[in-house]
């Protein structure tokens, strides 16, 4: 936008400059319109400045607002200004002084006098010929006084015009009344005397006049007095020599021209120095709001490529500037979008590599958290890098509470830990590089754990650093234990039974067979002693049968079944017994499917156990529970608990009264709770064992409505 | 200042006697060599209900005033032909006056019918010498034009042949 206005005012200007230039010559187009040019210039003027102050002021703005290259501007627009200023300055003034000198020197003294002279030469020429003519005029008056009335006034005129030798003569009365007139050729010089002349004439002051005429002809006229009465004046008309006619002409136009450069001078002065500082003042605001736009012009890559950092430092690489001229801010400009490339490249490859590394630990973190092993990572110093879910669950810990912490300081918040610790520590001094293994025995708050941990050290190569890998193998020994039982059983159970009903059957047959023939003392002792025999065989051989039931995998008959109806049917059997019974079923317990002879076995064992429990308590007391789980539970649930006031189990007992031969039974083989658990379990069941206050045992079975 | 139009066998001609005051600066310049033109304008309208003014006579006459300085003789020349007065006084007594200037041919007017007629009188300042034009600008002495004198004139009906 500004550059058009300037682009106008320049042209306007450089229109107008000429204008006035043209309008110095005699003109009259221009001459007529002389003001209005000024004017224009002065309007021009008017507008190159306020564009300019526009311009000052839009830069002033970008210096304060500190808009990058502004400063680079206002240096530049300072150089070209003063560029434009100081050579237009000198040249305008020396123009302007040079002007004044020239025209004054036009003007010189000797030359002034040499018109005077030259002009008192003229006038005097003339008056001499006039001194003549009025002589000759003096004379000839005389002459028409004299004459007689006989001669014609014309006649007389006409030899007087002759002997003066005179173009014109005339007699006027002094009423200016032509009363005669002679004159030579076709055409009179002049008119007749003014009344004025006239009346001048007769108070005795003759005219006298030369006239030059347009065709630089001259000629001279006097009128003088007629004596007589009534007076009249006689006008004698002589035109002047050529020669003499053109000089005079020639020297008046001299005069005149030279008089007129004279008055001139000052408005010539003038003139010009309006002219120059017209043309001065147009070019400098030219110049100088054309330096503006020169120098923002220059100053604009720099802003661009600024902007472009700014763009780049925000992380916004799309920022290209388009390159547009061919010298060094062009190579600059095409050098800096390459780098924007490569730097939009590199982030690119940063971003992708960063989502790449992302998921690889998102994936880990998702092994680590799925992996049924505990895992521990520690770095050089043994502190706790990352702890996952199982191993959170083993060990009984949270990752909040120990990560950042060294392994050898956990043995504080948790004294548990310690000996875990202390362990851990002797293998790590005692390995050091060479992965181990070992078994270690926990005591959780949920109970003893064996746990299987595997330590190894990092390679140096990644991250160096510990690795714990443990897992959790309580069940896995169990099993192995109760696998190693039911072999034993069965084997003992095979080798036992065999023998058995020989044994038994061979003391019957000694008894029958000798009864009658011993003596009274004799048999009777013979009585008892098979008696013994085949009640401890019959003992042994229901040994030997829990043996081989515990050993053998039974094969489930379920049946429906309702659970509070087989409890009474077993119970029954007990209620001779001296101990009281509370019996607390629930009604509505939903039927069961179950293999209702080995469910039998099972509320045989757990009343057994009871009662055996609750030899030599005061007011032995056994308390028999059924219950279901309510209605809206997910999986329907039936209870059943026998309870007993009499000692409770020993705590080193109870963590492994499933297992066999534990007992705390004078006699017993410490199978029954182990075949009741193997029972259960085959009906998808769960077995406790509790103690409860203030003594006493519980044992809680539960049992799956519906068997998958 | 006083003017009218007259019907005549010439056609109608203007006559008009202008109150004229030349300054000693015009005499000055005069008598320096500078040729002062004066003109005389004028111009004959009809006024029209329905449309702009009909212009029917514009004329203007130009008189020049020159000083030969040997002769000391002011000259005025006016189409070719040219007058010789001695003194500046005689040259404002002849412009001021202007006698028999046909401006229209005969015939020209409607009879009975009414027309708007004007006349002024200036100094052409066109025609100065380049310098004097700043001092046109600068000074009001070479401002010599009067007002436009204006009368209205109505066409007489056709004069006895």
């Amino acid at each position: 936008m500004i550059r058009g206005v300037l682009l106008l005012c320049v042209l306007l200007g450089v229109t107008l400059i000429g204008l006035l230039f043209r309008a110095s010559d005699n003109n009259t187009f221009f001459s007529t319109h002389y003001p209005w040019l000024l004017g224009l210039g002065v309007a021009l003027i008017v507008g190159l400045l306020a564009l300019v102050g526009y311009q000052i002021h839009s830069l002033w703005r970008k210096l304060r607002g500190r808009v990058f290259g502004a400063k680079l501007a206002l240096r530049l627009m300072a150089v070209f200004v003063l560029m434009a200023v100081v050579p237009g300055g000198l040249v305008y003034a020396i123009s302007v002084q040079f002007l004044n000198r020239s025209i004054d020197s036009w003007f010189d003294v000797p030359v002034d006098k040499a018109f005077e002279s030259a002009l008192k030469l003229g006038k005097n020429a003339i008056d001499a010929q006039l001194t003549a003519l009025t002589r000759d005029a003096t004379e000839a008056a005389a002459k028409v006084t004299l004459k007689g009335d006989d001669i014609e006034p014309v006649d007389l005129l006409r030899s007087l015009r002759s002997q003066f030798s005179v173009d014109e003569i005339s007699l006027l009365g002094d009423d200016g009344q032509m009363q005669a007139f002679v004159g030579g050729g076709s055409r009179a010089f002049s008119d007749k005397p003014s009344l004025a002349e006239i009346s001048d004439t007769l108070k005795k002051t003759p005219v006298r006049i030369a006239e030059s005429q347009a065709d630089r002809s001259l000629y001279l006229r006097v009128v003088v007095p007629v004596a007589g009465s009534p007076p009249q004046v006689l006008q004698m008309v002589r035109a002047a020599a050529k020669d003499f006619a053109n000089d005079v002409a020639i020297v008046d136009g001299g005069i005149r021209d030279y008089e007129r450069l004279g008055l001139q001078r000052e408005g010539l002065k003038q003139l010009f120095a309006l002219t120059l500082t017209l043309t001065m003042l147009l070019t400098l605001f030219s110049a100088i709001s054309l330096s503006f736009l020169l120098s923002e012009r220059l100053s604009a890559p720099l802003s661009a490529l600024a902007e472009s950092t700014r763009a780049i430092a925000r992380g916004d690489f799309t920022k290209l500037n388009p390159v547009r001229s061919r010298d060094e801010f062009g190579v600059l400009t095409q050098a800096f979008n390459t780098m924007t490339r490569q730097l939009a490249g590199a982030s690119e490859i940063v971003s992708a590599k960063q989502q790449e590394l992302e998921h690889a630990n998102t994936y880990l973190a998702s092994i680590l958290a799925n992996l049924t092993s505990g895992v521990i990572a520690l770095d050089e110093r043994l502190y706790v890098k990352t702890i996952n879910k199982n191993a959170e669950d083993m060990l009984g810990i949270t990752h909040a509470s120990l990560k950042g912490s060294k392994i050898s300081a956990w043995g504080e918040p948790l004294p548990s830990l310690a000996p875990f610790i202390e362990d851990f520590m002797a293998q790590l001094v005692s390995l050091r590089d060479k992965p181990w293994e070992r078994q270690v025995e926990y005591e959780a708050t949920s109970g003893r754990k064996t746990l299987l941990v595997r330590g190894s050290k990092l390679p140096a190569a990644l991250e160096s650093g510990f690795l714990l890998v443990f897992d959790d193998i309580t069940g896995l020994i169990q099993a192995q234990r109760h696998a190693a039982w039911g072999e034993v059983a069965r084997r003992l159970a095979h080798e036992i039974k065999n023998p058995l009903t020989p044994i038994q059957l061979s003391a019957e047959r000694l008894q029958h067979k000798l009864a009658s023939k011993l003596p009274e003392a004799e048999r009777a002792l013979l009585a008892r002693a098979t008696n013994t025999i085949v009640a401890q065989v019959g003992a042994l051989k229901s040994m030997v049968d829990d043996f081989s039931l515990y050993s053998k995998s039974a094969r489930l008959t379920p049946t429906p079944l309702a659970l509070n109806d087989l409890v009474n049917d077993v119970m029954v059997l007990y209620e001779s017994m001296n101990v009281r019974i509370e019996f607390q079923l629930a009604e509505n317990l939903p039927i069961i499917h179950a293999d209702a002879a080995l469910l039998r076995q099972v509320i045989h064992n757990l009343a057994q156990n009871a009662l055996d429990a609750l030899t030599g308590v005061a007011s032995p007391t056994l308390r028999i529970q059924t219950r279901a789980t309510p209605a809206a539970a997910e999986t329907a649930y039936v209870y059943f608990s026998v309870e007993d006031n009499g000692a409770g189990v020993r705590e080193d007992v109870l963590s492994r009264i499933f297992e066999p031969y534990i007992t705390t039974k004078p006699k017993g083989t410490g199978l029954g709770m182990a075949i009741a658990k193997k029972i259960i379990e085959e009906h998808q069941g769960q077995i406790s064992v509790s103690n409860v206050r203030p003594h006493g045992a519980r044992v809680e079975i539960r049992l799956p409505v519906n068997l998958q | 200042m006083g003017a009218k139009l007259e019907a005549n066998e010439e056609g109608y001609q203007v006559e008009a006697d202008v109150e004229l005051t030349l300054t000693r600066t015009l005499q000055d310049a005069v008598r320096k060599g500078v040729p002062l033109y004066f003109v005389v304008e004028f111009e004959l309208r009809r006024g029209r209900w329905y449309w702009l003014d009909q212009t029917v006579a514009s004329e203007f006459r130009e008189r020049r005033i020159s000083y030969a300085p040997l002769t000391d003789q002011y000259r005025i020349s006016y189409a070719g032909i040219s007058q010789n007065v001695s003194s500046f006084e005689d040259v404002r007594r002849a412009l001021s006056r202007v006698r028999a200037w046909t401006v229209l041919e005969k015939g020209k007017l409607r009879p009975g019918e009414r027309y708007d007629a004007a006349l002024r009188f200036r100094l052409d300042t066109s025609q100065l010498p380049k310098p004097f034009q700043l001092n046109v600008i600068a000074s009001k002495e070479w401002d010599l034009s009067s007002e436009w004198y204006r009368w209205s004139f109505v066409a007489p009906t056709e004069a006895k042949p």
